[in-house]
Parts: structure tokens; C-alpha cells; sequence
């Protein structure tokens, strides 16, 4: 039965080649560091999951945004569950892709032929900081109303291009409900659009190119 | 890599692939594996831990410590080794080329090496900027302040810690002579608090000399805590403070207690380092302390530092003064004797002020005690103690400070001129100190105050400017600026609004509106609040004195006719900053105060003024012969006649307990509250001075004096 559903779907959307590009390719043998990679991707899956089941309850404004986070812990069921794994995902993420860098610059994997892959890389690792940096104003507590201060105002430093930043960030002088506004829009819409697109390319590339061999000594 | 590299490199990974292992399930099952133990991971820490949260955001708290999630305490910290302009460094300069060379990577490496080991650079730019990274984010969560109590005695570094160190780190390097008051009072950029709302002044000089002398504030701890408050001495007189130091038992305020000496048990460079901590050296207040009574807010001088800094050091020998006797006569030697004593008492003295000394004193007319002393002064000439030797007294940092602030607030020239034209153009109707007054251009209006706090922040400069040179035609101000015809070009203009801003920093001798405002509709104000809004600022609420005289100097009481103090109040008195209030008050008002200024008495240093002045023999027992002996020194029990008999006779013996009047049985039978008998006098209560006198002896210790 599942043959014959397989097999009408395989003539309509040619799944097989798909299947067989992706899953079947052969795979130079590498050790347990070069699943990092996936490692990560798992966790910004997660992170989707649990971040799209969060925006349900989160209300983005200074007014309802620390209520609705204390809701969601305490009255909404599993809501502090999920809350809890968005929180330490973020933490995973982080760690995840440095660690992934760190793999890849050891075994020289952004060499000839996946420059670019690498580049897209670095996009992703600025993604998930990006992401890092919004996350934390949205419960609108104590710690995310000062550190998000004490951040803009550090962009704003750079030179010429300093002050327009510390405004656009802000959405004006002050922090206020523009500068929530925004940072809400930009960790669930900007931030997920830029990742999707490098993740998207960096995942074709990977296909493509194949993973990098693990290199031998007098290599 | 060449074209020949390249292909090697491709024929070999397609070696390697056919060697290799499928995707799926060889990889997919490590890579699940993995996956699963990091989402068994995750599940455990928000089953286990949770998600904090924090308040709700507040952003009146200014006592919060920000801190960034952990994953940016390594950018925090960087910035803590940039200080001030540096600070772009580490905010941009840094972490772009970082981020720029970590995407460069492929680019800068080409080599075709692989294995780690073979690409050293690599391998030790990458485990560097790891340690790096480790390095910053483990020293930054270690300088999350020390609580408190781990701190010790220091009270201004738990000061600092609390408030401080959050942001700042364990210590803040600043340049000599910054305005470091003016700076933790009002902040300095976003982020940081102005703190003049949750410190009291006291503790932020005790802050600013403790960011410039940490060590400092230690010596204080151990040398000087043990009696004296931060409060108490810190920004206070470097004069004494020197002496007291240098001195020990034989300055006169420690003479009576059992203190080391400080020349041998501190060394000169401690003895610099607490003196720094006691007076930062911060030039704003150095200046205000010391130099603002005689020179105001900044002395107009135009020389290069080495020359402050000497004039300052050497003090008043940098005055040659002409032995004046040998120019003019003695009838024009006391005349400015008197003048310069009491300019109010001799008006006709200005003339030969002006024509003999005005060339180096200026209009600023040098202050003397007394008439004799003066004379003789003038008399001899040579070089007198005008200014005080500032070398001997305060520390290399404390002039270094000081030179800096006298040469920035002198080339604050904008300031000065804004307030010539001020001064010219303004104050027939904004009054000396902007406090305004009637209108003289509409009759029955009143030109409300430019000079108060409100009015100075809810304006802004261009707000300011634009209302000077437009003028206000509704409320009869004509335009000032020359493109409306008036006489002030664009940068005089500026001058002037330089010089009303410059009232927010330092408030001009505040009249407070509202009593200006009384005064012209007749209010009768008691005088008393008079003296505690307005005279108490410059000569403290008991009359302890400041910027003006002390009151309760018995001197002071001693060598002013009230017929002085009337002048000195009505008119002002040039040489000082005493200004006359003979406009805003009546003749009545000013009687009135000279009654309240003859009040004043020195307060003991106990702090209680009555009880240290009882005494047994002349306050107490003409109470006891009065109203006790008739009966308590003839017929048996108490016997009230002497002092031994006071404390040692009675029924119910003792009846006095030294410093304990509730539970002595003498002020019970006094006030009522005895257990045995009736009270006493029978004839009911003593006047309630007399029992105030007899507590206070009690509460006193009841002492034989």
C-alpha cells in the first residue's frame, strides 16, 4: 500500500530523486564533530516551534508584554515549558554554531570549493546574535528594559552611521513601545526571513559540495 | 590553490566519497543521536532551571545593574578597557574588523593545507581569539560587585560598589582636573543616572574622591572612621584638613583626644592619597571651595598653565602691594582703611578706592576684619598674605586639578561676555539673577523668573535664542537680535544663552521666586523663613556660617553695631558676596533679622545645647533654695540644702539617678508621675523652665557643677 501511495506521489512530484540526492549520496566517513551542523539546525528548528507557539499568548507592547510573559508561565498549560526550552535554545544556538565554526576552521572546510558556504555561515552565526540580541528586550523585565539601554547606545557609539542606528533601533531617542514594536517585528519576521534565506543556501551548498572530508596528516 | 591543486583536492574527496558511507541512516543516525542528547538537554534545563524573568521594566530604577545575557558579557567587558573617547575601539572598531576577518577567512587562507596542524597561523589566531573570548566573558562575570558586607568598614567603597561598579568596573581612570562632581550629580551620557536625586552631595564628593583616590578612602577607614563621618569631612576646608594631619594633638579640635602621630604613622604619600580621597581633586569643587568666596566663578586670566599653576602654588607673595604711606595722607589712609572694612559706612571712600586700587583689586574690594589691621596693610604694603599659599596645602593632583579648571573656566569666555551683555541688555528687566519682577513695560504684570531649575530645563537653547533675538511683542520684550533691529549679533546672542544655561550648573544666588513675587503684593513673610530660605545659604541654618560670616562667632556678635548689621543687610557689602536685600525687604523685616542674627550662640559640640549649660551651683540650687529647702532641709527626709545631701538623703533614697531623669524619684515627684505620695511642690507643677532646668541637670549626670 505505502509502495503504491509512494509511487503515485513519485510520479506527480518526483520525490525519489529528491530522496536519493539528499539521503542516499554517499558521504565521505567523518567523526562525531562534524554533527554539529545538523546539531544546530535541530535547535533552530526547535526554536521556530517553540517560538511561533509563544507569539499565540505574547502581546508586543510595554503595556501587556511583561503580562503576557507572566501568563504564559503561569497560567497557559506547558507555556512555561515552552518558554523555558526558547530560553536555553537561544543559549544552545549560540553555542552550537560557534562550536560548529570552530569545527569547521580546524578541518579547514571553508577551503576550495565551499568559500561561500562559509560566508553564509558567518551571515547565520550574525543571524543567530541578532536574534540573541531582540530576544531579550521582548519579556520587557528589568534585565531586557537596561541591557537592551545599555546596548543600542553601544551601537550608537560607531562612528558617523552611530547615531542613526541608536534612532532606527529605537525607533527615536528613547527606548519605548517603537523600540519594542521593532524588536519584536525584527526577531520574528527580519530575523527568521535573512535565516531562512542563508540557511537555505548554506543547506544547497552543503548537497552540492558534499561535507568536507576529515584531512589527513600530509594534507 | 592552482588549477593542478584543485583538481587533486576534487579526484581525492571523490575518493573519499566512495569509501564513504551513505547519508542516510550512516550520518542522519549520528546527527540524531546528537540532536536528541542537546533536546534532552534543553527539556532537562527548562523542566529543572525554568526561564528567569525578571520585574517588570522600570525605567525609574536607576539602581539596576544592567547586564547583558552572557553571550554578549565578552563585548560588555571589552568596552571597560576603552574608557571615554576610546570607547569607539571596542564598540566598533574591534568587532567590525573581527567580523570582517572571520568572513574573509577563505579568502585570506588559501594555501591548500587542510590538516590543522600544517596551518599554524590558523590554528593559533583561532585558539586565541577562543581564549580571548573565555578570557573576557569568565572576567566580566567575576567583576559582578562584591555584596557589600564583604567589603569591610569602607563605607564610600560600598558606595561605589553599589552604584559604581556595576557599569563601571572596580575602578574608573580619569584625567586631572575632570569635573568628576558634575559628572556622577548630572551624568555624563545616556545610560548613565544622574545621581544628584538618589546621593546626597556629601556622598558624592566622597564618591569622586574615591574614584581618584581608592587607597585613600581605605586610609580614611582605618585612621579617621573611628570618629568622623565621610560626611563630615569630605569637600570640607583643605586648610584644616592639612593641619589636622600635620598637627595631630596640637590642632586645636583634636587636642582634647588621644590621637598617634600621623606624621610617623602615615607616610607622605598616604598622607597625599587620604587627602585626595577627604578633597578630590576635581577643579569644579576645589574651585568652589576655595577660590569662588574671593574670585566668583572663574578669574578672567589669560596667562599659559606654568604661570596658575606657580600663582596658585605661591599664593598671595605674588602681590607686590606699594607701602601707601608714602603716597597718601593719613586722613585718605583710614578713609580706605574704613572703606575696605565697611564700604556701607564710609560711601565716600569708593572714590579714593578707585583712584588708588582699583588698578589691581579691581572692583572686588579685599575684605577686612578690622579697621586697624586694615590700615596697616595699606599702610605697609609688600607682599601680605592676600591669597593663601595653596602650595603648602593641597596636593600635587589637587593643583594639577585646580590649574586645569581655572584655565578651561577662564577660556569660558563666552560665559563672561554673555554676562557683560546680560548685564547690559537684560537685567533692567530679568533682574541681576534673572528673577524677574514687574513689568516696567506693562503695568501690573509680572515677568515671571528665567533663572529657576523648571525654566531653564523645559527650554532649549534654541527656544532661548530664538526668544532673544525675536523678542517677545505680546509681553513688551522688543527684539534683541540685529536681523529684528535689534543690538545683538548671532554670537552675542549665543554668549547670552551661554551665560543663562550657565545658571543650571551654577544657580545664581537664588532668589526664590515666590517670596520676590510675595513681596510685591505686600506679603507680610515671617522673617524667621526669610532667614531659613535665603540668608541660612549662605550663613547656615544656626548661623554656623559658610559662604558668609558664622553668627553664632560670639566675635562676631561683639564687633557689629546693629546699626552695621542694618547697613550690611540693606545695602549688601561689596567686598563679599553679600548683596544688599533692602529692595525685597521692609525696614521692619531687616529689624527683625538683626533680632534673629542676635540669637545666634555657639552650639556645643554635644549637640545639646541646654543640658551641657546647666549647672548645679547657679542653675539648679537657686531652684532647690526657691521652691524645695522651706520644708526638704528643715523637717527630715530629703534634705535639698547641699549638694551631697541632694543626691544622698531621703525617704527613698536615692532620688537621683545620674543621667536617668524618667527613673529619677526627684523628676517623678516634679512632673507627676511618682508611685508614692503627691506631687511636689504641693502647691502643684514648677514653672516648666525650672523642671526643664532640673531634667537637663539630671540628664546630665547630675554632676557637682
Amino acid at each position: 500500500m505505502s509502495v503504491h501511495i509512494g509511487d503515485w506521489l513519485d510520479e506527480r512530484i518526483g520525490w525519489r530523486n529528491v530522496w536519493e540526492a539528499i539521503f542516499l549520496r554517499k558521504i565521505p566517513k567523518v567523526n562525531w564533530f562534524y554533527t554539529l551542523g545538523s546539531a544546530t539546525l535541530f535547535v533552530a528548528v526547535l526554536q521556530g516551534i517553540t517560538g511561533i507557539l509563544l507569539t499565540i499568548y505574547y502581546v508586543p507592547t510595554p503595556d501587556h508584554a511583561y503580562d503576557s510573559v507572566v501568563f504564559i508561565t503561569t497560567q497557559v498549560p506547558g507555556g512555561w515549558f515552552i518558554r523555558g526550552v526558547h530560553h536555553w535554545g537561544a543559549s544552545a544556538m549560540v553555542i552550537l554554531a560557534v562550536l560548529h565554526m570552530v569545527r569547521v576552521i580546524m578541518s579547514g572546510s571553508y577551503k576550495y570549493p565551499r568559500e561561500v558556504t562559509w560566508f553564509t555561515g558567518v551571515g547565520l552565526l550574525l543571524a543567530v546574535m541578532g536574534f540573541g540580541f531582540t530576544g531579550y528586550l521582548l519579556p520587557w523585565d528589568q534585565k531586557a528594559y537596561w541591557a537592551t539601554i545599555v546596548g543600542t547606545r553601544i551601537a550608537g557609539v560607531a562612528p558617523l552611521i552611530g547615531d542613526p542606528i541608536l534612532r532606527i533601533m529605537r525607533g527615536g531617542e528613547e527606548l519605548s513601545a517603537v523600540t519594542l514594536a521593532r524588536f519584536f517585528g525584527a526577531h520574528i519576521w527580519v530575523l527568521p526571513a535573512t535565516l531562512l534565506l542563508f540557511l537555505g543556501f548554506h543547506m544547497y551548498l552543503v548537497i552540492r559540495l558534499g561535507i568536507s572530508a576529515v584531512p589527513r596528516k600530509e594534507e | 590553490m592552482n588549477e593542478k591543486e584543485r583538481q587533486e583536492y576534487l579526484e581525492q574527496y571523490k575518493k573519499e566519497k566512495e569509501k564513504g558511507v551513505p547519508f542516510f541512516p550512516d550520518i542522519i543516525f549520528k546527527d540524531a543521536v546528537v540532536s536528541l542528547v542537546i533536546f534532552i538537554a534543553l527539556v532537562a534545563l527548562a523542566y529543572f532551571v525554568g526561564a528567569p524573568l525578571e520585574p517588570r521594566a522600570d525605567p525609574a530604577d536607576t539602581n539596576y545593574t544592567p547586564r547583558p545575557e552572557w553571550y554578549f558579557l565578552f563585548l560588555f567587558q571589552l568596552l571597560k578597557y576603552f574608557p571615554g573617547s576610546l570607547e569607539v575601539i571596542g564598540v566598533f572598531i574591534i568587532p567590525s574588523v573581527a567580523v570582517i576577518l572571520l568572513l574573509a577567512l577563505p579568502l585570506i587562507d588559501r594555501s591548500p593545507k587542510r590538516y590543522f596542524l600544517r596551518r599554524p597561523m590558523i590554528l593559533g589566531a583561532t585558539i586565541l581569539s577562543v581564549i580571548g573570548v573565555l578570557f573576557l566573558t569568565i572576567q566580566s562575570s567575576r567583576e559582578i560587585p562584591l555584596p557589600p558586607e564583604l567589603v569591610g568598614g569602607d563605607q564610600t567603597a560600598v558606595l561605589y560598589t553599589e552604584n559604581c561598579a556595576p557599569c563601571h568596573g572596580p575602578s574608573i581612570t580619569v584625567p586631572v582636573g575632570v569635573n568628576l562632581h558634575e559628572i556622577i550629580a548630572q551624568s555624563r551620557h545616556e545610560g548613565m543616572p544622574a545621581w544628584s536625586g538618589d546621593l546626597t552631595s556629601d556622598e558624592i564628593d566622597a564618591l569622586a574622591g574615591f574614584i581618584i583616590s581608592p587607597a585613600g578612602s581605605q586610609l580614611f577607614t582605618d585612621n579617621c572612621s573611628e570618629c568622623h563621618q565621610v560626611a563630615e569631612l569630605v569637600a570640607s576646608d583643605p586648610v584644616a584638613l592639612k593641619k589636622s594631619i600635620q598637627l595631630g594633638m596640637e590642632f586645636a579640635p583634636h587636642a582634647e583626644v588621644e590621637i598617634p602621630d600621623w606624621n610617623k604613622s602615615i607616610s607622605q604619600e598616604d598622607q597625599t592619597k587620604l587627602l585626595n580621597f577627604l578633597v578630590a581633586p576635581d577643579g569644579q569643587r576645589l574651585f568652589a571651595t576655595n577660590c569662588a568666596p574671593c574670585h566668583g566663578q572663574s578669574v578672567a586670566f589669560a596667562g599659559g598653565e606654568e604661570q596658575v599653576l606657580d600663582t596658585i602654588s605661591q599664593g598671595g607673595l605674588h602681590l607686590e602691594m606699594p607701602p601707601w604711606r608714602e603716597m597718601l595722607s593719613e586722613n585718605e589712609l583710614d578713609l580706605l582703611a574704613r572703606y575696605v572694612t565697611d564700604p556701607g559706612s564710609v560711601p565716600e571712600g569708593e572714590e579714593t578706592f578707585q583712584a588708588n586700587c582699583a588698578n589691581c583689586h579691581g572692583s572686588r574690594i579685599p575684605s577686612s576684619e578690622d579697621v586697624e589691621a586694615a590700615r596697616q596693610i595699606i599702610a605697609e604694603g609688600g607682599a601680605h598674605d592676600t591669597m593663601p599659599v595653596w602650595g603648602d596645602v593641597l596636593t600635587p593632583e589637587q593643583l594639577d586639578a585646580l590649574v586645569t579648571f581655572t584655565i578651561a573656566a577662564a577660556e569660558g569666555t563666552s560665559v563672561e561676555i554673555g554676562q557683560e551683555l546680560y548685564s547690559q541688555s537684560c537685567v533692567s528687566c530679568h533682574g541681576e539673577f534673572g528673577e524677574g519682577g514687574p513689568n516696567p513695560s506693562r503695568a501690573g504684570d509680572i515677568i515671571f523668573p528665567i533663572s529657576t531649575a523648571e525654566y531653564l530645563k523645559t527650554r532649549d537653547d534654541f527656544t532661548i535664542r530664538a526668544i532673544i533675538a525675536q523678542g517677545q511683542p505680546n509681553y513688551g520684550m522688543s527684539p534683541f537680535g540685529s536681523a529684528f533691529g535689534g543690538p545683538l549679533d548671532d554670537e552675542e546672542i549665543d554668549a547670552v544663552v551661554a551665560y543663562i544655561r550657565s545658571w543650571e550648573a551654577n544657580p545664581p544666588v537664588e532668589l526664590p521666586p515666590e517670596v520676590v513675587i510675595d513681596v510685591e503684593q505686600n506679603v507680610v513673610l515671617d522673617t524667621k523663613q526669610i532667614y531659613d530660605q535665603l540668608c541660612s545659604q549662605c550663613h547656615g541654618l544656626n548661623g554656623e556660617g559658610g559662604i558668609g560670616p558664622a553668627f553664632e562667632n560670639l566675635q562676631f556678635q561683639a564687633t557689629r553695631t546693629d546699626t552695621q548689621l542694618y547697613n550690611a543687610i540693606n545695602i549688601g557689602h561689596d567686598a563679599t558676596s553679600m548683596i544688599g536685600w533692602g529692595d525685597v525687604l521692609s525696614a521692619d523685616q531687616i529689624q527683625q533679622m538683626i533680632q534673629i542674627i542676635r540669637r545666634f550662640r555657639p552650639s556645643p559640640v554635644s549637640g545639646q545645647p541646654t543640658t551641657a549649660a546647666v549647672s548645679f551651683s547657679s542653675d539648679v540650687m537657686p531652684i532647690f533654695q526657691a521652691e524645695c529647702v522651706a520644708c526638704h532641709g528643715n523637717f527630715g527626709g530629703w534634705d535639698a540644702s547641699s549638694y551631697t545631701s541632694v543626691l544622698g538623703t531621703g525617704d527613698h533614697a536615692p532620688m537621683i539617678i545620674p543621667g536617668d531623669p524618667e527613673n529619677s524619684f526627684l523628676a517623678q515627684k516634679m512632673i507627676g508621675t511618682q508611685s508614692i505620695g503627691e506631687i511636689m511642690p504641693p502647691a502643684g507643677l514648677l514653672p516648666e523652665d525650672e523642671i526643664q532646668v532640673i531634667l537637663d541637670w539630671i540628664e546630665a549626670g547630675a554632676l557637682d557643677n
